[in-house]
């Protein structure tokens, strides 16, 4: 079984959606053939289409902007649409990461490639919102179980089982494993460490643009 | 001031009052997911293409107005380029609103919200996730829905005041 994991996140490689596909490709294991793609501009290869449609399964993993798909990922499946591809076995997963601690506020990012599907033929298997996604790629590696991303690893390891059974299932919310008050002050804290790195003062963060 | 984004290049459609138009005017980069706007350059976005200020312009208009051809339930690439890359209109902390995790205002203008959706053939569940987004957008910017419309093409829309 071919597999393509379809990173839509501009940050590619030092991201969260690259975070959780590793993370699904870990546990697809030896049982795919796992390919990762890239799609971080407007644009995507008339070379990388050709590939896709060699894959039996598409999992795209991309982070919630302004409610939504990220601009350039849009403009990505929209060339995909146009390519006019008639392989309806091929079976599309989504995985959208958002910075807010709800995985449910990823719903319509989903759905908007779940109508994707229906207007292009493709099957959609379903899809997982992520909540909490802020500092998923800075998070350590623990044990397996073990740890704020835990439930979050779970999700996606039981992603990968539906994937090589090429299962449809209902959406799924998942956030990481603690309580939303400490994940709000870690990312203030955060927003404030920046500001400061970058020679600013904390009050600045309120700083009306002119 | 209404505040207009949109993805038509000749926009003439007639508004009525103070307004201001985002439109295609050569190549908009997309957002980078840096968050200069937040940390680096507060309220401006740092890439420097001619769309860096519409945080700003959100922060003066009493109503936003997006007229787009809608993808699967979504506004166009450019108009979403153009949302992606005006986070800045909000602030980077959070507060919880209708129970859930949001951000925190920026400017005290409180705005009124409106898609103009236009294309062959949209579904109803593409009318459904379009009418959800718009309500959610709302909600992240602190501001209301006024109305949600469709078009089966964008000739239609020369019909329209806004």
């Amino acid at each position: 079984m071919k597999i393509a994991l379809i990173n839509g996140s501009p940050k590619g490689k030092n991201s969260a959606s690259h975070t959780l596909l590793e993370d699904v490709k870990e546990y697809l294991g030896q049982r795919a053939d796992v390919a990762t793609y890239l799609c971080n501009t407007p644009v995507i290869s008339q070379e990388n289409i050709e590939k896709l449609v060699q894959a039996d399964a598409w999992v795209f993993a991309y982070p919630l902007y302004v409610d939504g798909i990220p601009g350039h990922l849009l403009s990505c499946l929209s060339l995909l649409e146009q390519a006019r591809i008639q392989k309806p076995q091929i079976c599309v997963y989504g995985i959208v990461n958002c910075g807010f601690y709800e995985g449910e506020q990823a719903d319509l990012a989903l759905k908007i490639l779940q109508n994707w599907c229906k207007k292009t033929g493709f099957a959609w298997g379903g899809g997982i919102g992520v909540g909490g996604g802020g500092g998923l790629d800075m998070m350590p590696k623990m044990e397996s179980g073990k740890g704020p991303k835990a439930p979050i690893e779970k999700s996606m390891e039981e992603l990968a089982n539906a994937i090589l059974k090429k299962k449809t299932r209902d959406n799924e919310y998942v956030s990481v494993a603690m309580p939303r008050f400490l994940y709000q002050m870690g990312a203030q804290m955060g927003w404030r460490q920046q500001i400061r790195a970058n020679g600013g003062k904390v009050r600045d963060l309120r700083r009306k643009g002119s | 001031m209404k505040l207009i984004i949109t993805d038509i290049e000749n926009f003439s459609i007639p508004v009525e009052g103070e307004y201001k138009v985002i439109s295609p005017k050569g190549d908009i980069r997309c957002c980078i997911g840096c968050f200069g706007c937040w940390v680096k350059t507060p309220g401006r976005c740092v890439l420097l293409d001619g769309y860096q200020d519409t945080g700003i312009e959100m922060g003066k208009c009493t109503e936003l107005i997006l007229v787009s051809r809608c993808y699967y339930g979504s506004v166009s690439p450019f108009v979403k380029m153009v949302q992606d890359r005006a986070i800045s209109y909000i602030h980077p902390d959070f507060v919880m609103r209708k129970g859930e995790m949001h951000h925190k205002r920026r400017y005290q203008n409180v705005i009124t919200l409106s898609s103009h959706l236009y294309g062959e053939n949209i579904t109803e569940d593409e009318k459904e996730t379009a009418r959800a987004l718009l309500q959610a957008n709302a909600d992240n910017y602190d501001g209301v829905v006024k109305s949600v419309s469709f078009y089966p093409s964008v000739e239609q829309l020369e019909d329209i005041v806004l």
